[in-house]
């Protein structure tokens, strides 16, 4: 239903004489208002569906013979851990979609994890020696370690890369943090120094080239979750699905959730305006609403069973002294 | 243990201490010290300070130690500086007082000196208006009868006159002796007794002669009183600086403590408990989460085992323990101190309160008790002063059998009364001269030649007044002398003692020589029961017994006045042992007493007076009211029984026979008083609810029964509503309060006079009426009235209203405290039990400072009924009395609904962010908001009346939060940052809100309008009640509805106890025919 602007011109502006000209100086100016053609946003009162994609992959990424042995799997750094999957698209996917890992049982809110940070070394290069709170991965061989602590130490490093068909989708890394933590939380001239240079060997490791601001993987990590299942940001793909595509997924399974038992999944989804696929809230507001209903149903049935009496007002109400 | 002054003498100078006043409690180096000592005697402040010890600890603090240090400093700072204020001005006046400039005599040189450079055994010289700087025995004044007249008002409150006489010794001192006087005054170590000093003086040679000369209290000039009319007058500093008698008396009262502190206290004990049991359950697990699942974490890198320190296993608990310190709230005391000050304006500010006539507010002394105003259960009431007026006026009398005054009501207008006197009838003369002499009323002239009566007792004003009127007039006194006019010509007294009123002898008498002729006399006048024994035999005794009673019909109260010659050796051999009893040092009053007895026998009775008091403005009305607001009334009264039944009649305590009896304890023998006090119990535990039962005894019997039955009479007072205790004494009143708290009641003694005070310092709560008597018993008082109706306010609309709010704002401070605490619990298993905080400090801090005492406060606002409708139906009272808003059920509710509350705010949040919004800043503030949400719904929903300042504040609270944590949030160097930007434009945070509310309030709401139709309390009823009548239509449903709650109301009260019965009695004539 795409109005064309031809058919305000009529007729008459095929013909080509200077009647037509003169027509054409009364031709009523155009504006968005006059022509009902202002900007509109329409909303549908429909559900606004989310697609989500969940794929656990901790087990299924093992080579069968090491399923016994998930642990000394997953700390031999000599074995390859590339781990190739296909996933199908249920419906039809709007870009943005976001690319999400989620854990499982990993207690980013621990009182030992929590506070194992230095804000103040992350956003000041002047810092970087401050690694007060950083204990017990603060320093390697007296010298600081930049990002210090074990929220930072413990980065997530497995990778996702994405295919449909032969072509690679693009995964967009770039602005997956947020831009005030960017800014103002991790620094532009902090580079990471002995990251990961202890004898334990953490999470991930990082580019001492780059700077912390745009380590946006680290950024990201170190807003740490509040409860032990969370999702985080991984990236985006910047182009639609379509219901029943395949899409390759390759993953590099680096990351240590054996030992305590933890999954891991990858999540690919779109947003609506709540978020991500919650349906927490909509069922609250129905049950609530559902009570309600229930309450007046049974106040009406009381009404009708045992109706006011002038009795209710003043009932029998004993007002016992307390015992002495 | 004496004390021996020696005057003018610098040899004993310094053996004590100077004239330095300090009513300071601190100094400038101890102030610290002592008053943090003072603070953490405290329970709850040694609590928060350990709490906040521990928080130093940064291994187990899970919030920043500020939490907790930064409001314990605010309360500290506050109270200290309040203290230190008001020590301040202490010190100001002190330093005042110290610095006065004071003329002293020495050696016969005046020289002036500072106040506080006296030092004992210094001649003190005064002048007209001086204030007295220190305890002084007079040894001179410039008036020639060797009297001075003091203003004792800073001392004891009472506003008369009273009479100092220099020592007999030392009368015939002329000026320049006086100036060198030498001497010792032996006199007891300091006390705090203003009514006593048991002393002796001896002067040195070469003045006089070595003998030993009494002292008494009359012969002292006590610190702080005023020197009147007199122009000067010196005298020898006995007790200094804070030894005096007024420094010895002074001293803090120990703070009373509420029924609702008590509460408070027991429910803060509790949830200690609660706390302690949570942290050592959760601790408990913690350990054990962090062996079976924490060791396996990698990420957190727990130390290998042996590299842990030996308390290790303490660690998490402890963290808990810091976590969960929250659950007792910190602000609670500071609150309910800042509720209970503006409680106690609301009480001075009262206009209502105000006494036109006599231009007196209500005010409260102690501001910490208004709730148990709201508690009272029985109030033991004075009688003269308090319900009467205490303005007395003689308005019959009966002489030698003849009745004047009965035809008109007034004696002194009566006829044959005026011409028995021009005939010079000598009955009625010496009737006349016992009302004029026989007193220690203080005549002063004016300048115009009127004369004009000052009286401690309004008794003998009235009696020496009436005197006057029939020409019988008193114009002038001093320490010996009368002068009397009569029908023109003047006649002079020789007063040679006098045997003083004490409550024990029930009368006084003085000893007079006639000027004429010579003869002495003994003049007495006192309680019937007193005087009558003494009468001579054979005089007609029936027909005064007649009298008295027909006079204690009509509520008037009798004097009997008698009278006595002496010879002149039978008085001198009297005299001497009454001056020997003066003297001696120990037992003294009861020495006097038994040496007056000898003198005062055989007494010529010459008839009763009758004084009328009228009851004072709208008294019935107000006991009416407090008696059917479940309060029983008592009176306590020193009259005489049938004075006090027909007072007690026409103000309502007791209603005439046959709605009510009144049951007599009393008799001849203690068998036959403690046989009468079984009958009476057994009386009242077996009748009939219908009558009113009150009991009657008088000070005897009581003294009796306290001796060998206290239990049955503990248990006969929790049964009557109603008493009238006649005949008592300032002691018998107090103990009778005793016994009534010590059976657990809550009492409030009302009274105006000295006598009333101890009563009213022992009582729950001490009324005093600013009144005739003086201010003695309003400034011993807790709060002081200007009459008595004004009780009815105080009780029925402060205290009832202080309670109320109080019970709200107190468990309001225990439920948000909780709430939060328990969503750091339910934390807790989301965390792997490592005491992990969820709130950040600057929240936990604000939280309970600003989000959530502000709005509490408005409750003081707060009125669930209005007033009149409280007057109206004063049965809802008993509400509060029995302690309906206050007690561990309603607590209960406090603390489900906390818990309640807590489950729905945590559950929504990690519901509805969880996953990819599960972000530590985010959720917390979500859950931090949704505590706010929930806490302005409660407060609103638990208001029942909203002004503008209850508005204002709950929802500029609610918009404050909102701006405060907006401006946190952009600050990049705290944990906040951007974070409520975050959460403001996301529309799940406001539909989670939304969803908290509907959820945490729908229940609460739901409850409560069940319970308001189908069991509504009296309060919701009279809510109902009063809703409608504002409506026009007043529908029968709401009539029946009224009946049917004051039955309720009323009845309630019999379920009082088990064994409750209302009050059954023979009446009084029966009970004293047997």
């Amino acid at each position: 239903m795409v109005p064309s602007n031809g058919d305000t011109a009529g007729p008459s502006s095929s013909q080509d004489d200077p009647a037509a000209t003169m027509k054409k100086r009364n031709r009523p100016q155009y504006h968005p208002f006059t022509q009902q053609q202002l900007p509109a946003c329409k909303p549908i009162l429909a559900p606004q569906t989310v697609v989500e994609v969940v794929y656990q992959y901790e087990t299924s990424c093992i080579p069968g013979y090491m399923l016994d042995n998930e642990v000394a799997y997953i700390q031999n750094p000599s074995i390859d851990k590339t781990c190739t999957r296909i996933l199908k698209v249920p419906k039809d996917m709007k870009h943005p979609i976001y690319i999400y890992y989620q854990l499982d049982k990993f207690y980013q809110n621990h009182r030992r994890y929590v506070k194992s940070r230095n804000d103040k070394q992350l956003i000041n290069p002047k810092e970087a020696n401050n690694t007060q709170y950083c204990k017990p991965e603060a320093t390697e061989h007296g010298s600081p370690v930049v990002p210090c602590g074990l929220v930072a130490w413990s980065l997530f490093n497995d990778t996702y890369s994405f295919a449909r068909g032969n072509k690679e989708l693009r995964v967009h890394k770039r602005g997956i943090s947020w831009r005030s933590e960017r800014e103002h939380i991790f620094g532009k001239q902090v580079f990471p120094r002995n990251f990961q240079k202890g004898a334990l060997i953490g999470g991930g490791t990082l580019d001492p080239g780059i700077p912390l601001s745009e380590q946006e993987d680290l950024i990201v990590w170190m807003r740490t979750a509040a409860l032990p299942t969370f999702r985080k940001l991984y990236g985006r793909i910047q182009v639609d699905l379509r219901a029943g595509e395949l899409i390759t997924v390759t993953m590099q399974n680096n990351y240590n959730t054996y030992s305590f038992g933890g999954k891991k999944a990858l999540v690919l989804s779109t947003a609506g305006v709540l978020g991500g696929k919650n349906s927490f809230l909509g069922r609250g507001y129905v049950i609530v609403g559902l009570a309600c209903l229930l309450l007046a149903l049974l106040l009406t049935m009381l009404c009708l069973v045992f109706p006011l009496k002038e009795e209710h007002l003043a009932l029998q109400y004993p007002l016992p002294r307390p015992a002495r | 243990m004496k004390r021996f002054v020696y005057i003018n003498d610098d040899s004993c100078r310094y053996s004590y201490c100077d004239n330095r006043i300090s009513n300071t409690k601190y100094s400038l180096w101890n102030f610290l010290p002592k008053n943090l000592w003072e603070q953490f005697r405290r329970f709850m402040n040694q609590y928060f300070l350990l709490i906040a010890c521990l928080q130093l600890w940064s291994r187990i603090t899970p919030v920043s130690p500020a939490t907790t240090w930064g409001p314990l400093i605010i309360i500290f700072i506050v109270s200290a500086s309040k203290e230190a204020w008001d020590d301040y001005n202490r010190y100001l006046s002190d330093k005042k007082a110290n610095e006065r400039k004071i003329w002293l005599v020495k050696d016969g040189i005046h020289r002036q000196i500072k106040a506080q450079e006296i030092h004992v055994g210094d001649v003190v010289w005064l002048h007209e208006n001086d204030e007295i700087p220190c305890d002084l025995v007079l040894i001179g004044t410039s008036d020639p009868q060797g009297i001075c007249y003091v203003e004792t008002a800073a001392l004891d409150g009472e506003t008369d006159l009273k009479t100092r006489i220099i020592p007999t010794i030392s009368a015939n001192l002329s000026v320049e002796q006086l100036g060198k006087v030498k001497g010792v005054v032996e006199c007891p170590n300091p006390d705090n007794d203003i009514r006593r000093f048991d002393a002796n003086m001896r002067l040195f040679l070469p003045i006089i002669d070595n003998e030993k000369c009494p002292l008494t209290i009359n012969n002292t000039l006590l610190q702080s009183c005023y020197l009147r009319y007199t122009e000067w007058a010196c005298g020898v500093a006995v007790y200094t600086g804070n030894e005096t008698k007024s420094g010895m008396s002074r001293g803090a009262a120990e703070p009373k403590l509420t029924a609702a502190d008590a509460i408070i206290d027991k429910l803060t004990i509790a949830i200690f408990m609660f706390q302690i049991v949570v942290v050592l359950v959760l601790g408990y697990f913690g350990n054990a989460w962090k062996y079976t699942q924490g060791l396996k974490q990698w990420y957190l890198m727990y130390p290998v085992e042996g590299e842990a320190p030996w308390y290790d296993f303490s660690i998490i608990p402890l963290r808990f323990e810091l976590l969960c310190s929250i659950m007792i709230p910190i602000s609670i005391k500071v609150t309910l101190d800042l509720a209970k000050g503006v409680y106690a304006k609301f009480i001075d500010w009262d206009e209502q309160m105000f006494d036109w006539e006599t231009n007196t507010p209500a005010h409260s002394a102690n501001t910490a008790i208004s709730e148990d105003l709201g508690h009272v259960e029985y109030i033991l009431s004075d009688k003269t002063g308090t319900l009467t007026e205490n303005k007395m006026i003689l308005k019959r009398c009966c002489i030698s059998g003849t009745l004047y005054g009965n035809d008109n009501g007034d004696a002194l207008n009566d006829v044959r009364l005026v011409n028995a006197i021009s005939s010079n009838d000598p009955d009625v003369i010496k009737f006349l001269l016992v009302m004029a002499l026989c007193n220690t009323v203080v005549p002063i002239k004016s300048n115009d030649d009127t004369v004009s009566y000052k009286a401690q007792s309004q008794d003998e004003e009235a009696l020496v007044n009436a005197a006057a009127n029939l020409n019988m007039m008193l114009i002038s006194k001093d320490s010996s002398t009368a002068e009397i006019c009569f029908n023109g010509s003047k006649f002079r007294y020789e007063l040679l003692d006098i045997l003083e009123f004490t409550s024990d002898r029930k009368r006084m008498s003085v000893v007079v020589k006639e000027g004429q002729t010579g003869k002495i006399l003994l003049l007495s006048k006192g309680a019937d029961e007193a005087l009558l024994p003494l009468a001579c035999p054979g005089q007609q005794i029936q027909k005064y017994l007649e009298a008295v009673e027909m006079y204690s019909q009509l509520g008037l109260r009798t004097l009997c006045l008698g009278w006595h010659d002496l010879k002149e050796s039978e008085y001198k051999e009297w005299s001497k042992n009454f001056q020997e009893a003066s003297c001696s040092l120990d037992n003294r009053e009861f020495k006097i007493a038994e040496v007056c007895h000898s003198l005062e026998r055989d007494l010529h009775i010459l008839g009763f007076t009758a004084i009328e008091d009228c009851l004072q403005d709208g008294v019935p009305e107000t006991i009416k009211l407090l008696r059917n607001a479940g309060i029983n009334v008592w009176m306590l009264t020193g009259d005489k029984q049938n004075t006090a039944i027909q007072i007690g009649l026409l103000c309502n305590l007791i209603t005439s026979e046959p709605n009510s009896q009144l049951l007599s304890i009393s008799g001849k023998t203690e068998e036959d008083i403690l046989r009468s006090l079984e009958r009476a119990l057994l009386i009242m535990k077996n009748t009939s609810e219908t009558k009113d039962l009150a009991f009657v005894l008088d000070g005897w019997a009581l003294e009796v029964i306290l001796k060998h039955s206290k239990e049955s009479f503990t248990r006969l007072a929790m049964l009557s509503k109603t008493a009238i205790c006649c005949r008592m004494t300032p002691l018998q009143k107090a103990q009778l309060v005793a016994i009534l708290k010590s059976a657990g009641y809550l009492t409030l003694a009302i009274g105006d006079g000295g006598n009333d005070v101890r009563m009213i310092q022992e009582a729950n709560i001490g009324v005093g009426i600013s009144g005739r008597e003086g201010l003695q018993a309003a400034r011993a008082a807790d709060y002081s009235i200007g009459k008595f109706k004004f009780l009815k306010r105080l009780i029925l609309i402060h205290g009832r209203y202080s309670y109320n709010r109080t019970a709200f704002i107190s468990q309001y401070s225990f439920y948000k405290s909780l709430l939060i605490c328990f969503i750091q619990i339910l934390f807790a298993f989301l965390s792997g039990l490592s005491g992990t905080s969820l709130f950040n400090s600057i929240s936990l801090m604000a939280y309970n400072v600003f989000y959530t005492s502000l709005p509490v406060m408005t409750i003081i606002f707060d009125k669930d009924i209005s007033e009149t409708t409280v007057m109206q139906y004063p049965q809802i009272l008993l509400h509060s009395q029995a302690g309906r808003l206050l007690n561990p059920t309603t607590f209960c509710g406090w603390f489900g609904c906390s818990l309640y509350h807590a489950l729905v705010i945590f559950f929504i949040t990690i519901c509805a962010y969880s996953d990819e919004k599960s972000e530590m800043q985010e959720l917390s503030m979500v859950a931090l908001s949704g505590c706010i949400w929930l806490q302005a719904f409660v407060v609103t929903m638990d208001t029942n009346s909203f002004t503008y300042p209850q508005i204002l504040l709950i929802w500029g609270n609610f918009v404050a939060f909102y701006m405060i944590n907006l401006i946190l949030s952009a600050i990049p160097s705290l944990q906040l940052y951007t974070i409520m930007f975050h959460l403001c434009s996301q529309p799940s945070y406001w539909i989670s809100m939304a969803l908290t509310v509907a959820v945490g309030m729908g229940p609460v709401v739901a409850f409560r309008y069940f319970k308001n139709l189908y069991q509504p309390s009296a309060i919701n009823i009279l809510q109902q009640i009063e809703q409608s009548n504002g409506s026009i239509q007043t529908s029968g449903n709401l009539e029946s509805a009224r009946a049917n709650l004051l039955n309720l109301l009323t009845g309630s009260r019999k379920n009082r106890d088990s064994y409750y019965h209302p009050l059954l009695s023979d009446s009084a004539e029966s009970a004293r025919t047997d």
